[in-house]
């Protein structure tokens, strides 16, 4: 990752930006919705990127102390992906390339599929127009490159 | 399937409140099937955008909307393939796109 920083920084133009979006290190959340009420709210069972998350933030707090970029902004903002069913969301993830890391044989996979079915019912219960979510707390930051750059070369 | 990614919007609005791209050449890293790449690249001049998944980078080419066709290009590269081939100081913003 401190290398991927490094190669960015030198396809940036000086006065260029980089932008890092990236999950809180923190387990996003599976709720079900009926119309503006939460009637259900459940950690994903499938989080388990934990280490993934703290190793990028490691790599770019080392880039930064090395005077690599500089941080000019930071926000956090929620990102949900909503579905008319737990298994559409979960297949969609599966789909979209989250998952990825889990395999058939992984005693994770049954509980995760334990999960998702028991939200579908508890959705199913609530009643028509209930839909399940997927809400994530993530962050955005900016940064400059803070090398002039013939230094680099 | 009526799966709706960000519906309001939230990850575009703080991306746009932090960055103008207006005439800027601009790598996302990490597009996915494109669903964010779509929501800013009006605004740029050039957009490169890559992705290890073939499959993903399929779904972005044949989803690429006719506005953006010859503004935005789609690459299954990893990152580490792309920089190999890229000259320093190409692009004005550089966007790290849920790639940890």
């Amino acid at each position: 990752m401190v290398h991927a920083l490094e190669e960015v920084q030198r396809l940036l133009k000086s006065d260029g930006y980089l932008i890092d979006i990236q999950p809180l290190i923190e387990a996003p959340l599976i709720k079900i919705y009926q119309g503006n009420r939460i009637v259900f709210i459940e950690p994903d069972p499938s989080y388990d990127y934990e280490e993934d998350l703290q190793q990028a933030d490691v790599a770019l707090t080392q880039v930064i102390q090395r005077g690599l970029f500089v941080i000019e902004r930071r926000s956090e903002f929620d990102f949900l992906t909503h579905g008319s069913s737990a298994p559409e969301l979960l297949a969609f993830w599966g789909k979209a390339g989250a998952g990825d890391h889990i395999s058939e044989e992984d005693p994770g996979e049954q509980r995760i599929k334990e999960v998702y079915a028991r939200v579908e019912e508890i959705r199913q219960a609530a009643g028509l127009g209930a839909e399940v979510a997927l809400h994530e707390r993530a962050r955005i930051i900016r940064l400059t490159p803070n090398l002039r750059k013939e230094e680099l070369i | 399937m009526t799966v709706r990614v960000d519906p309001e919007n939230n990850e575009t609005r703080a991306l746009l409140d932090l960055v103008d791209f207006t005439g800027k050449h601009v790598l996302e890293i990490g597009c996915g099937d494109g669903r964010l790449t779509w929501r800013y690249a009006g605004r740029a001049k050039y957009v490169t955008a890559i992705d290890p998944k073939a499959d993903a980078i399929t779904r972005a080419k044949e989803n690429l909307p006719e506005e953006l066709k010859g503004r935005v290009e789609f690459h299954q590269f990893t990152f580490e393939e792309f920089f190999a081939i890229s000259k320093p100081s190409s692009f004005d913003s550089i966007i790290f796109s849920w790639s940890f």
